[in-house]
């Protein structure tokens, strides 16, 4: 299954290496990566497109419990 | 007052009273704020290893936070498989290294290393201080995020400019509340109960999240008002008492039959604080085949992620289980109470029926009757395990009356945990009783700190229950790679009564089963530390087993080593099983 990843992340040290290590340890294969520092210089905007098997709601609950993540939504995609 | 002052400072805020550490160049400044700090006492171990698991076993005996302090470099790199551990078993922690000054970072500099990359994915948050302004927020941050909600270790990775960096601006350390738990929604609350009054075979699953959840007594009260036969993990262990009649025992790889049996036969498993713990399930796909499940835990990434659940109740599991218990004891004597007192009955006879026996023939030592009289001799006692084959002894035969008392490495199963874990629990209360329970394998892991526990004079009493061998390693090359013992003979162990004597600990022998009970008056009579050194048979085994990739009602029983032959070559074992523990 694919799905696509809206995130909102603080602006931190380590946010990014963060989502991308979950992600891929929890079982998914990130196959696009875009993303933008925010207009007030304190959030990340970042879209992912990942591919994997197991439960999107896990990798959903999974990535909401990290600090740095202030918003995620999970949507399955073509 | 610099910002290692300020730090120091801040701790004694945060209630922190002890903390474990081992100087280095780039910690120095920290170390120089000690001398103006008395509220904070540091315990110089031997090793960072030390100082990690020696505050793992700080937290998990007390609830409190622990705390470790090494340098950059080898002592954060030290530190790492104890900061793992708090990670996988949920215990509050922060750690605090130096680091090379923010000029040098990302220079190959001396001592430099990444510390915060390379524990990332074992922690729960991790900082880098770059400027001493950024002090404040982190540390509240820390505590903060160690404590809420499901505990973990949180880092502070601190450059040695900005502990030496004026912080007389800096406002006084202001810790911040635990974030409340998130309460059960009505409607899991109204599922939960569904299923529960509906089911005629139920058995309640516990685990870790129960102590971590302060909610050992709302268990207790569930249990007895819902009169459900209950297993534990071994996390769980302790959260009811061990004679408790509803309790069945540890569930999975060395669960007891009666345990394992009852989750397979169940209609329904009331998860409590568990996750489903390959090492608790066996087979997952076999796993309580009839079951329907209601999963309780505070953290939502649980429910559902290896076993789907028919009622997931997300929230704070005091309140779920207080909510629960007088609508789940109304049912006790409904439609299904004839049903389910049958099912008491049937849990309760194979428990007694398989019930661990003591009686060993020979005069050799028998490990299970030593740990179970120790316990009985010793009922108030902390018990820290290392881990192998005595750690699953422990678990299985202990008395044990609550999960704080017992402090074992559970998901990472690291040898080496239990003498330091032993000692951050002793200082955690001096008057407690607290027993390292450890073999020849694991305590070489970490016997340096034998040195700790004579500086500070520590009463722990120490086991080491001896089998010349990586017992647990060898008992799984005995069963299933058809006797060909690899690299786990240790029949060239050190002189351990000699050895301790030198580091000056008091130490005894046993080695026959008739000296047992005076050996262990002995060592629980002793003035200050002690060791006991217990001579074992290297072919003594953990029964009952559960073979690998099995489901959980394979159990392998102690006549049953001439037929686990035939279920490797039935089921070979896959490619990814693997044993971390000796």
């Amino acid at each position: 299954m694919r799905y696509r990843l809206d995130l909102t992340l603080r602006h931190a040290e380590g946010a990014l290496a963060r989502v991308l290590g979950t992600t891929e340890r929890r079982g998914f294969r990130p196959v696009a990566v875009e993303g933008e520092t925010l207009t007030d210089g304190d959030r990340w905007h970042l879209q992912m497109t990942v591919e994997g098997e197991r439960p999107a709601e896990t990798l959903h609950a999974q990535l909401a419990k990290l600090y740095d993540c202030l918003h995620v939504q999970v949507q399955p995609c073509s | 007052m610099n910002g290692a002052r300020w730090l120091a400072q801040a701790l004694v805020a945060e209630g922190v009273d002890t903390l474990f550490g081992y100087p280095g160049g780039t910690i120095m400044p920290f170390y120089d704020a000690l001398h103006g700090t008395p509220a904070l006492k540091h315990v110089l171990v031997r090793h960072e290893q030390g100082a990690a698991f020696a505050a793992n076993g700080y937290a998990r005996a007390s609830g409190r936070v622990g705390v470790c302090v090494a340098t950059s470099g080898p002592g954060a790199s030290n530190l790492v498989t104890g900061i793992a551990d708090a990670m996988l078993d949920s215990v509050p922690m922060v750690v605090i290294t130096g680091q090379v000054p923010t000029t040098l970072m990302g220079t190959d500099a001396f001592q430099e290393l990444d510390v915060f990359a390379m524990t990332l994915p074992m922690v729960k948050h991790s900082f880098i201080a770059r400027r001493v302004e950024d002090l404040p927020m982190m540390v509240a941050e820390a505590f903060r995020l160690a404590r809420s909600g499901r505990p973990g270790p949180v880092l502070i990775d601190l450059p040695k400019d900005v502990q030496i960096a004026a912080a007389a601006h800096l406002p006084a350390h202001a810790p911040l509340p635990v974030d409340a738990a998130a309460a059960p929604k009505d409607a899991s609350l109204h599922e939960a109960l569904a299923l529960i009054s509906q089911a005629q075979r139920p058995v309640l699953y516990g685990g870790g999240g129960i102590a971590l959840g302060d909610a050992v007594q709302d268990f207790r009260t569930f249990v007895d008002a819902t009169q459900i036969p209950t297993v534990l993990t071994l996390k769980g262990l302790g959260a009811l008492p061990t004679r408790h009649p509803l309790n069945l025992g540890m569930l999975g790889m060395h669960g007891s039959r009666a345990a394992n049996l009852a989750v397979q036969e169940s209609d329904l498993l009331v998860v409590v604080g568990a996750r489903f713990d390959d090492r608790a399930t066996g087979k997952l796909a076999e796993f309580a085949p009839h079951a329907r499940v209601v999963h309780m835990d505070l953290e939502a990434c649980e429910i559902g992620k290896l076993r789907c659940a028919d009622a997931g109740v997300r929230g704070d599991i005091r309140t779920t289980l207080a909510r629960l218990t007088l609508p789940c004891a109304a049912h006790l004597h409904g439609r299904n109470g004839q049903a389910r007192k049958a099912w008491r009955a049937q849990c309760r006879q194979r428990a007694q029926q398989h019930a661990a026996r003591y009686d060993a023939p020979g005069d050799s030592v028998f490990a299970p009757a030593l740990l179970k009289r120790l316990s009985e001799l010793a009922p108030d006692a902390v018990v820290a395990c290392d881990v192998g084959q005595h750690q699953m002894w422990v678990a299985q035969h202990w008395r044990l009356d609550h999960p704080r008392k017992h402090l074992t490495s559970g998901a990472l199963g690291a040898m080496g945990f239990g003498l330091p874990a032993a000692i951050g629990a002793q200082l955690q209360d001096p008057a407690a009783r607290v027993v390292c329970v450890s073999g020849d394998g694991s305590i070489q892991m970490n016997i340096q700190e034998l040195a700790t526990l004579r500086r500070y004079q520590l009463p722990v009493k120490i086991v080491l229950l001896d089998n010349q061998a990586l017992g647990m390693v060898r008992q799984w090359q005995e069963l299933f790679f058809e006797k060909r013992y690899s690299e786990v003979d240790l029949s060239d162990n050190p002189d351990f009564v000699a050895l301790a004597r030198a580091f000056g600990i008091q130490a005894l022998h046993l080695d026959r089963a008739d000296g047992m009970d005076a050996a262990l008056q002995a060592l629980l009579a002793a003035e200050g530390p002690a060791l006991l050194h217990v001579a074992i048979d290297t072919a003594a085994n953990v029964w009952p087993l559960v073979p690998p990739n099995r489901s959980n009602s394979e159990m392998l029983e102690d006549a049953a080593t001439e037929a686990a032959p035939a279920i490797r070559a039935s089921n070979p074992l896959p490619e990814s099983t693997s044993v971390q523990e000796a």
